[in-house]
């Protein structure tokens, strides 16, 4: 039987699974879309890996994304990590020299600049979503476009036209004063990738010493026009990895790798976890004003996690029963 | 009869609590506190301010409808300046206003004004309208203050040793003797921000706890030796004529200087404009002595997955960065 390390990214849009050898390639790939239910794309995923390439060992399982602690506690991960380290690591796997490193996901965007293989600086995107692939999966609909013709369509661009991007809502009036002025599509799609580049610069990139060789990631780099604005802005090369939408994943299964190589052994609770069903409640908690949303993970009426508690009344009730029960 | 003063725990409270409740002691009220931020107080505030308000100023609203049914005064002075010179921000300078045009059925306000602008004089004049709402005998006006800035003065010293507002104005009146060195082995890391977000752990969901639990000793700007402060903003340019900016760039460019800290993480409320002066300030200081520097812009949001990613990610970041590169096997 092989022997494999497995990866896994659930994000707000997409949730990732990945498979890495001993020498870290990548044997099979799942990018799934979350659509609000992690835990069920979770085990559909693991289970559609497990029926494509039969029987696997697990050696080591490593979760990150901002679903990676739920993924942790169904999966039994041995190393639980945020994304910008995750992503950091995946790109230096694949380019080595990397200084860049521009992430564009579902709800969040970030810029990594590293020096000598460490990351020295990173940003994220503040409040609001602008600037990520939410903002261009709303213009694509309300375009007609399907966002996986996006890129193609924006390169056929000859003349883009100039739209607001700082703001969804500004972007799409602007849009449509640009559309009635008989502005033809392609030019409107190629304007709309260059304004999220622009905002993606002046917002996350404000300040930063931007230097190749640029790694360009997340689910947003497979949109070509994307890359070329981004190749545009920065007068530079953009690589664009082959497993560019699941980076986090992969980057998750390397330090898992790492993680069991120091630890010996894995917490992975088996790929038999398909086949349990979970049941997830969230209920609010009035014992207080705070009123938590305390979110309840079951299986077989046994109570394996809670979380959400300010006060940790409901988490921590979890643990002592399980000492109880060990 | 004794009266109710309530004090709302929001804005400056952190700052002067200890001065403004042993003065009410002494004047022989009772003094009555908000409840610590929480969801519903945060729900009232919300919907009872004005809209284009920052996050703070909504939560202090609700810290007063959480307190108007409990009390016979509300103590929310008109601070409109604490320094010569300098102002404080200008929804100070109008909030008993928007207290009263916001919220109905209020019991009456204490909103002397204090303006230090151009004299100190003033903050007599102050103590002393304050004083007269419920005595009319001046001496005792004086000796109540004088006593409540004894404690005043031994809340400053815990906060300068090191301790946490939080915890300090839990302890200023205990005669406990505690120093708080901070552990050599740990990462120092620098909170900047206005002290009603850092110090309300609904707001800053935690975050000072969440650092120390991971062994790390945090300095906020009210650790900072005042002389320091104003040596270290004096170096700009231009005047900083706002009090909070005086502080927060002082403050942080002590620490960068003496190269005390591994790292800065500001905490700024969406939408202050003081901030998006300062934040850029300390930024660019920061980067010229490589010192790393994040930003966490906070607002009505009560997921905390994402202030938690970027805090986990920075710290790693700065582990990272201390190890040598040999150390980490990165490329498998």
């Amino acid at each position: 039987m092989k022997n494999y390390y497995l990866g896994v990214d659930v994000g707000s849009v997409s949730t990732n699974i990945v498979l890495l050898d001993e020498e870290e390639n990548v044997i099979i790939k799942k990018y799934l879309r979350t659509q609000g239910k992690p835990l069920v794309i979770l085990q559909n995923g693991l289970r559609e890996i497990k029926n494509e390439i039969g029987d696997f060992k697990v050696k080591g399982v490593g979760t990150t994304g901002s679903g990676r602690h739920l993924a942790s506690i169904i999966l039994g991960a041995d190393i639980v990590k945020n994304e910008i380290t995750s992503h950091a690591i995946a790109a230096l796997n694949y380019v080595p020299n990397v200084k860049t490193v521009l992430e564009i996901g579902g709800q969040d965007s970030k810029i990594i600049i590293l020096k000598d293989g460490i990351v020295t600086d990173f940003a994220m995107n503040t409040v609001c979503a602008a600037g990520t692939g939410s903002f261009l999966d709303r213009q694509a609909a309300r375009l007609g476009v399907e966002i996986n013709d996006f890129g193609k369509l924006a390169l056929k661009s000859k003349n883009p036209v100039r739209i607001a991007g700082r703001c969804a809502v500004f972007a799409e009036s602007d849009m449509i004063h640009k559309q009635q002025l008989g502005h033809n599509q392609e030019d409107i799609i190629l304007g709309l990738c260059q304004a999220l580049v622009r905002n993606y610069l002046n917002n996350i990139g404000k300040g930063k010493d931007i230097q190749g060789p640029i790694v360009f990631q997340g689910g947003v780099a497979a949109n070509e026009g994307i890359k070329q604005s981004f190749k545009q802005a920065l007068n530079t090369e953009i690589y664009v990895p082959k497993h560019h939408d699941v980076m986090g994943a992969i980057g998750a299964g390397i330090l898992a790798k790492e993680e069991v190589k120091s630890k010996g052994k894995t917490n992975f609770k088996g790929i038999d976890i398909t086949d349990i069903e979970y049941k997830v409640r969230g209920f609010e908690c009035n014992d207080c004003a705070n009123m938590c949303e305390v979110v309840e993970i079951t299986s077989d009426d046994k109570v394996i996690a809670r979380y959400g508690d300010k006060c940790g009344k409901w988490t921590d009730s979890i643990n002592t029963n399980d000492e109880k029960l060990a | 009869m004794t009266y109710k003063v309530g004090i709302p725990q929001g804005l400056l409270f952190y700052d002067y609590y200890p001065l403004w409740k042993e003065f009410l002691n002494e004047l022989g009220t009772e003094v009555i506190l908000s409840k610590k931020t929480n969801k519903t107080i945060l729900d009232q505030g919300v919907s009872n301010c004005v809209d284009e308000a920052c996050l703070p100023v909504k939560v202090f609203h609700g810290h007063v409808c959480d307190l108007k049914d409990k009390v016979d005064y509300l103590f929310i002075p008109k601070f409109v300046s604490i320094y010569k010179k300098e102002f404080i921000c200008p929804k100070f300078l109008g909030l008993p206003e928007m207290v009263k045009n916001t919220i109905e059925d209020l019991p009456p306000i204490i909103d002397i004004e204090i303006n230090l602008r151009k004299s100190n004089l003033n903050l007599l004049k102050a103590v002393i309208k304050t004083g007269q709402y419920f005595t009319s005998n001046l001496s005792k006006i004086a000796m109540a203050y004088n006593k409540a800035l004894k404690h005043y003065e031994r809340y400053l010293d815990l906060i300068n040793q090191g301790i946490v507002p939080i915890e300090a104005v839990k302890m200023y009146n205990l005669s406990l003797k505690r120093n708080k060195s901070f552990n050599q082995n740990n990462l120092n890391i620098m909170i900047l921000g206005h002290s009603y977000n850092l110090y309300d752990e609904h707001i800053s969901m935690n975050l000072i706890k969440k650092l120390q639990s991971q062994d790390i000793n945090v300095l906020t700007p009210e650790m900072i030796d005042t002389d320091q402060i104003n040596q270290h903003s004096s170096r700009l340019p231009k005047r900083m004529f706002w009090s909070f900016g005086r502080k927060i760039i002082g403050s942080a460019f002590s620490a960068i200087e003496e190269k005390s800290i591994h790292g800065i993480i500001y905490v700024s409320s969406f939408g202050c404009g003081i901030d998006s002066i300062l934040i850029d300030l300390v930024e660019r200081k920061a980067r010229e002595n490589s010192i790393p520097f994040t930003l966490l812009t906070l607002d009505e949001h009560t997921g905390e997955a994402g202030v938690n990613t970027r805090v986990e990610a920075f710290i790693d970041m700065i582990r990272w960065r201390g190890k040598d590169e040999s150390n980490i096997s990165t490329h498998g």
